[in-house]
């Protein structure tokens, strides 16, 4: 059965479609923002540029001080913030009733006018916070360097998700005045942003608030370019390996899946949740709960839209596990699923768990706008969270079973394996995989050097 | 291309709107039942919320442990769901699962919580479950020693990760080792590495029952449009845990930590190479109980460090690109609390960054503004509803605040308070904290900064191998 959240649609003359989520329980109301811009769109030399930018986007527009976005909203109430990431960028706000203009006014005028206040100074001072985040989250942590390594692994030099979205400290250091002008002109504008409202305001109001402050923008955004051409599975497995000063060995099995938004997807989802993504899950099962070759184990599908989706198994290997035995396990029971499919059991569980995740996501205002919003802009589906319930029962056991025979065989694999700097004593020492071609592994490390 | 739209369309805004004030909001108020065994039942029927989030909070400490077995409530907490005497591990894994349930726990120096989330329409299979795995635990011997592997294993990330093993070190240096507080929550290698099913099955048998417990149920409880009856909290209450025998052991308060005699010193965990420092900064603070009330302190925590336009962020962030943020808060405990600031800065700005903060931070005794104390009033007061606005936001508070015999009456009183405070109330409430008393952990090449850290005056400064 459908879930029937009141959804409704309009696209302004200057091509902002604007969604309306009317839902009373609460006296607030969440402004959502996705503009069609995401580091897939960042050209070499320029990696990072599309998060430096969104943190300008806080330091002051034509009407607005530096600053004053984050102090004018939490004054009022609001809590906000802003992400980044592949496929596009995002900018939310949660904000008590009362307070809805005033959100949409500073939106329409950063999303409109950033550049009359953009600075040296900012720029400046924003790329060091972006150099901070990068150390924070990526450069000083184990393992920091895992997720782009995955994607430099995964994906081909050139591909649109090759590189990760924080970029390089180099190309950081590159950008430019120059620079942001020109993303901006070509990347924002209404006709590139859907904006969503969910909360506490009718259609009727929502559309003519949203008309009053966006109404007057020009749909400057140049038109997006066409989706890349679609990324087939890997026919052989390519292998990346770090020995660091890392507390246990960890591996990311990576695999090249269809894009979102597509039954195909869906059922390598679900795949992934039966191999990974449950307790009872066979993967967990095994390695974890019978054989104790790991200490944890997930699994997990990122729908993106440009030719591929991104999905992995990561595996913390048990204290004195040769890595490679955690891996043989993992292969034979990718191939079995491969060959098997999943039991009705396995289906049911997946099914009633992608059931509570959905509802407890839909429950907070913040996380539905959000939904709505991406849906809307990169799969064309405002009801999305109406039906994607219904979409997801309707994929059978037979579709899983294809999806894993396709996408997630060991062959389709690129691991990445973060390895102790010396093995401790008693364990056996690392040997190649016997399934891995010659020379691939060594080619995997040359493309990673690249990116960075 | 490149035309600049600001000055096109400048005149297409209208002028900054004015904001109207939010109508008055309160929290929702729980129906309260107690059974006969002593378990409190607490029923809060949020409109719209299809996912029900039940938590059970039992006042089970780690202040209770054996020393020698530090870490048993953690292992207890992540095991109570892995067998039951009706079905094993795997078995009860896959009734959970095909329930849509999701089960989840946490514990605090205050008792531990467990998280049942369930949909709606899955309550009576969801709650039977929950009363099974709470009731009837095995804490099968594979199960308790793969969670202790675990366990060992989440111990050396903690420990290689620089905030973790920076709060790890301040603990250790700021409380007495008598304090539980001092020592990790979880146990450290050496205790838990002892530890055994039957450690786990006996703290169970003793302190994990119904009486100073307290069951809350959040989220669309109503009776639905489409003949969906109302989900009968008292009833399930009864039937689940109705027959449920007390515990053996008396419920007992909280241990009261004490701050150590030499705690005023600056450690460096040394890391050579590191990227960046990981400040961790703090001295005594108050706990919920504080004269003139807390609610001071939230404000003063927003102004101090909770937003990209406080005082510290407004320096170390927003003026010098010296940190990606940093945050400063007041931690209640039991008894007192600790008024902590901490984030991460470049290695070579370590020096500079730790004094930029202890000055913001001694300076504040300089008093509040008006315009401060307004914006984190409000901010605080004005995002009450949508901080609250789900079952799993209202459970978890009202669990967290039945673990200190509190109530959400509280929460709304605290609301009230945010309304009525003065900058005279802020200042005071402020210099109440021993600012200056610090003690300073960080993370890093100490090789770098030690030189500067010393001659900043703010204590001794001991360099450690991190």
């Amino acid at each position: 059965m459908p879930l029937d959240y009141r959804i409704s649609e309009r696209t302004l003359a200057n091509g902002l479609r604007v969604v309306v989520n009317e839902d009373h329980n609460v006296p607030t109301v969440t402004v959502n923002l996705w503009v069609n811009v995401g580091s897939r769109h960042e050209a070499t030399g320029h990696t990072g540029f599309a998060h430096l930018f969104e943190h300008l986007m806080f330091q002051g527009s034509a009407n607005v001080a530096s600053g004053e976005h984050f102090a004018l909203l939490m004054d009022q109430g609001g809590r906000l913030n802003a992400t980044t990431w592949f496929d596009r960028t995002n900018y939310f706000e949660t904000v008590p009733t009362g307070a809805l203009d005033l959100a949409l006014w500073l939106e329409a005028d950063r999303h409109g006018r950033l550049l009359a206040a953009l600075s040296q100074e900012n720029l400046d001072n924003q790329r060091d916070v972006v150099k901070e985040e990068k150390r924070q989250r990526y450069d000083n942590q184990p393992y920091g360097h895992a997720i782009a390594d995955m994607y430099a692994t995964v994906f081909p030099v050139g591909h649109p998700y090759h590189h990760s979205t924080i970029g390089s400290m180099e190309d950081l250091d590159e950008a430019s005045l120059e620079d942001v002008r020109s993303f901006f002109s070509e990347h924002y504008g209404p006709n590139n942003t859907v904006i969503t409202l969910a909360g506490d305001v009718t259609p009727e109001e929502g559309f003519a608030a949203v008309e009053r402050y966006f109404g007057g923008l020009p749909a400057s955004a140049a038109a997006r370019r066409e989706p890349v051409e679609p990324l087939p599975p890997l026919d052989e497995p390519v292998r990346l390996e770090r020995r660091e000063d890392v507390p246990s060995d960890r591996l990311y099995l990576c695999f090249r899946l269809p894009v979102d938004g597509t039954d195909e997807f869906f059922a390598a989802s679900m795949a992934l949740d039966v191999l990974g993504g449950l307790a009872t899950s066979r993967l967990y099962k095994r390695l974890v709960r019978r054989e104790h070759l790991a200490n944890s184990l997930h699994a997990a599908a990122w729908g993106l839209v440009d030719g591929v989706s991104l999905g992995f198994i990561s595996v913390d290997v048990a204290d004195g596990v040769n890595p490679n035995r955690a891996e043989a396990a993992l292969t034979e029971e990718l191939d079995r699923f491969a060959l098997e499919g999943p039991t009705a059991g396995e289906l049911e569980a997946v099914m009633a768990q992608n059931e509570r995740g959905w509802l407890q996501h839909l429950a907070s205002l913040d996380e539905r706008a959000d939904a709505i919003c991406g849906n809307t802009l990169l799969h064309d589906d405002p009801q999305f969270i109406n039906t994607i319930l219904d979409r997801l029962g309707a994929i059978t056991g037979e579709q899983v079973k294809q999806a894993a025979a396709t996408y997630l065989r060991p062959r389709n694999r690129a691991v990445v394996a973060y390895l102790r700097a010396e093995p401790p004593a008693g364990e056996e020492p690392v040997e190649p995989v016997t399934d891995l071609p010659s020379g691939l592994s060594q080619q995997a490390a040359v493309v990673d050097k690249e990116d960075r | 291309m490149s035309t600049d739209t600001s000055t096109a369309t400048e005149a297409s805004l209208p002028g900054r709107p004015p904001v109207t004030p939010p109508a008055d909001w309160t929290m929702p108020t729980a129906t309260r039942w107690t059974l006969d065994n002593g378990l409190t039942v607490l029923a809060y029927d949020v409109p719209g919320q299809y996912v029900l989030s039940v938590r059970l909070a039992v006042p089970a400490l780690p202040s209770q442990e054996p020393q020698e077995r530090e870490g048993v409530l953690g292992i207890l907490a992540h095991t109570f769901d892995e067998g039951t005497e009706e079905h094993s591990a795997e078995d009860f894994a896959d009734l959970l699962e095909r329930s849509g349930a999701a089960l989840g726990s946490s514990s605090s120096e205050h008792g531990v919580i467990f998280d049942l989330d369930l949909p709606r329409t899955r309550w009576d299979e969801g709650m039977t479950l929950f009363g099974e795995c709470l009731r009837h635990p095995a804490f099968p011997d594979d199960e308790v020693a793969r969670a202790v592997r675990r366990r060992l294993a989440d111990i050396e990330q903690e420990k290689v990760d620089p905030r973790s093993r920076a709060s790890r070190e301040f603990a250790s240096v700021f409380y007495t080792p008598d304090s539980r507080v001092s020592r990790p929550g979880g146990g450290s290698a050496a205790s838990v590495r002892t530890i055994t099913a039957q450690d786990v099955r006996e703290f169970y048998r003793r302190h994990i029952g119904p009486v100073g417990s307290t069951l809350v149920v959040a989220g669309d409880l109503s009776a639905g449009p489409a003949g969906e009856p109302a989900v009968d909290v008292l009833a399930t209450a009864e039937r689940i845990f109705g027959a449920w025998a007390a515990q053996p052991d008396p419920v007992v308060a909280p241990q009261q930590p004490q701050r150590a005699a030499d705690a005023t010193k600056i450690v460096l965990l040394d890391r050579p190479g590191s990227v960046q420092s990981e400040l961790y900064v703090g001295c005594l603070g108050p706990d919920h109980d504080v004269e003139g009330g807390w609610a001071a302190y939230q404000v003063l925590g927003f102004v101090l460090g909770g937003a990209p336009q406080a005082r510290l962020d407004a320096v170390l962030r927003e003026e010098k690109g010296y940190t990606y943020g940093v945050r400063a808060g007041f931690v209640p405990r039991s008894k007192d609390g600790i008024f902590l600031s901490s984030g991460s800065v470049r290695s070579e700005v370590t020096v500079d960054a730790l004094r930029l903060l202890l000055e913001i931070l001694a300076n504040a005794r300089d008093g509040f503004t008006e315009k401060e104390l307004r914006s984190g009033a409000d901010f605080m007061r004005m995002t009450a509803p949508s901080r609250f606005a789900t079952a799993d936001d209202l459970a978890s508070e009202a669990a967290g605040l039945a673990l200190e015999g509190r109530d959400t009456g509280w929460s709304q009183q605290l609301l009230d308070d945010l309304g009525r405070l003065t900058t005279t109330d802020l200042d005071s409430a402020y210099e109440r904290v021993p600012v200056g008393e610090w003690t300073i952990v960080v993370v890093g090449d100490a090789q770098v900064y030690r030189e500067g850290v010393e001659a900043l005056g703010a204590g001794p400064v001991e360099v450690r191998p991190a």
